[in-house]
């Protein structure tokens, strides 16, 4: 697959065993690093995984804004000659959120509270993205034909009315 | 990018409403939000300026039922159809697995819908990607309205070759919104 490809089209298949590998190890950061959530998600807005106090449906929002967030910024770096700027901030009065791109696709958004100290943000930051890039880079290069349900895009035809 | 969670059973779709300023983008999505059930809709998320006009964009998150035991998700976008937000609609379209046109059906919107839709072309494009690649579905919207372009004229000026399939729908009283949303559905689904 060409790199340009891999940018805007690349689809994700989390085996189960990847998935549960990413839970625990979040579970674990998240003990070790006094992070509020750590929550996973690709550039197009989706939830990956998340770790935390924070509800499944909140995680969808941050999801869906930081990943607009981040895509706003890439424009804005464009605009000023940089690629790409690979890290977001924002800080607030008892909250501060950072996200990183992990792999061309894939974005890591971590929320402290605002007793952790911005280097230790940024260490944990690194250390977690390294760690889930390595299962990240395995499911994106899993060819899609191989993993993808088999004969789900078939005969939906009025299946699709009762989705609704 | 659509993404399979197999641990969650899940696959996920991001589908985004494009179009020209004004043109019934957001109404769509709020239609959508008002008609379906509470268990399928997740909450409306709208970045908008002080007047109502999408500033970033609206986000709706759906969670439908299951195909062959796969939980289907979609996440509904809006671009902000304004001139000046150019950029702002690049990045809201990037990594997009459909894209529902909302036109205005006004006769004096005809080159703003062709405006937005080579926009639209020329952000694909750029990200290397192409309607081959991508289904598209158009709304002829405000066709409540006065002095409107007929159903030729439209298909004249956006879908020449009859080649994308379109609704016409009123937006503001949700005629033919739900079925333009399905029919992406379908076509995303199928891509899989
Ligand atoms: N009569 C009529 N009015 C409509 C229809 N759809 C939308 N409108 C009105 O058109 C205006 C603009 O609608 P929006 O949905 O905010 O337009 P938009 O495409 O989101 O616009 P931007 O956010 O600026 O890109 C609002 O006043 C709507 O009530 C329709 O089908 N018929
Ligand atoms: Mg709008």
């Amino acid at each position: 697959m060409q790199e340009d490809e891999r940018l805007s089209k690349v689809q994700i298949v989390l085996t189960e065993e990847e998935s549960n590998a990413i839970n625990e190890m979040f579970g674990e950061y998240l003990a070790d690093s006094e992070a509020k959530d750590i929550i996973l998600l690709n550039k197009s807005g989706e939830l990956i995984a998340k770790s935390g106090d924070i509800t499944s449906d909140a995680a969808v929002m941050v999801s869906a804004l930081a990943a607009g967030v981040f895509s706003a910024t890439n424009e804005l770096a464009r605009l000023l000659g940089e690629k790409e700027f690979t890290i977001t901030f924002h800080q607030g009065q008892e909250t501060n959120i950072h996200i990183s791109l992990i792999t061309p696709t894939v974005l890591l958004a971590i929320i402290f509270d605002n007793r952790a100290p911005i280097g230790a943000i940024r260490f944990w930051a690194k250390k977690i993205g390294n760690s889930v890039k390595e299962i990240i880079k395995k499911a994106e290069t899993r060819s899609k034909k191989q993993e993808a349900p088999k004969g789900i895009g078939q005969d939906i035809g009025n299946e699709i009315d009762n989705l609704f | 990018m659509s993404t399979f969670n197999f641990a969650r059973k899940e696959i996920s779709f991001k589908i985004v409403y494009y179009g020209p300023a004004l043109s019934g983008k957001t109404t769509s999505l709020r239609f959508i939000y008002g008609k379906l059930p509470e268990k399928v809709k997740g909450g409306f998320t709208s970045i908008a300026t002080e007047t109502e006009r999408t500033l970033f964009f609206d986000f709706l998150p759906l969670e439908l039922g299951s195909i062959k035991g796969f939980k289907i998700r979609l996440s509904l976008y809006t671009v902000p159809g304004q001139f000046i937000y150019k950029l702002t609609r690049k990045s809201v379209l990037r990594s997009t697995d459909g894209i529902i046109f909302v036109a205005d059906s006004q006769r004096r919107k005809k080159e703003e819908n062709i405006y937005s839709y080579n926009d639209m072309l020329e952000n694909l494009d750029d990200f290397g990607e192409s309607l081959d690649k991508i289904p598209l579905v158009f709304q002829y919207n405000k066709r409540d309205m006065e002095d409107i372009m007929s159903v030729e004229e439209m298909q004249e000026m956006l879908n020449k070759e009859n080649k994308y399939p379109y609704f016409e729908t009123v937006a503001l009283q949700g005629i033919g919104v739900l079925e333009a949303l399905k029919m992406m559905t379908k076509l995303v689904v199928s891509k899989i």
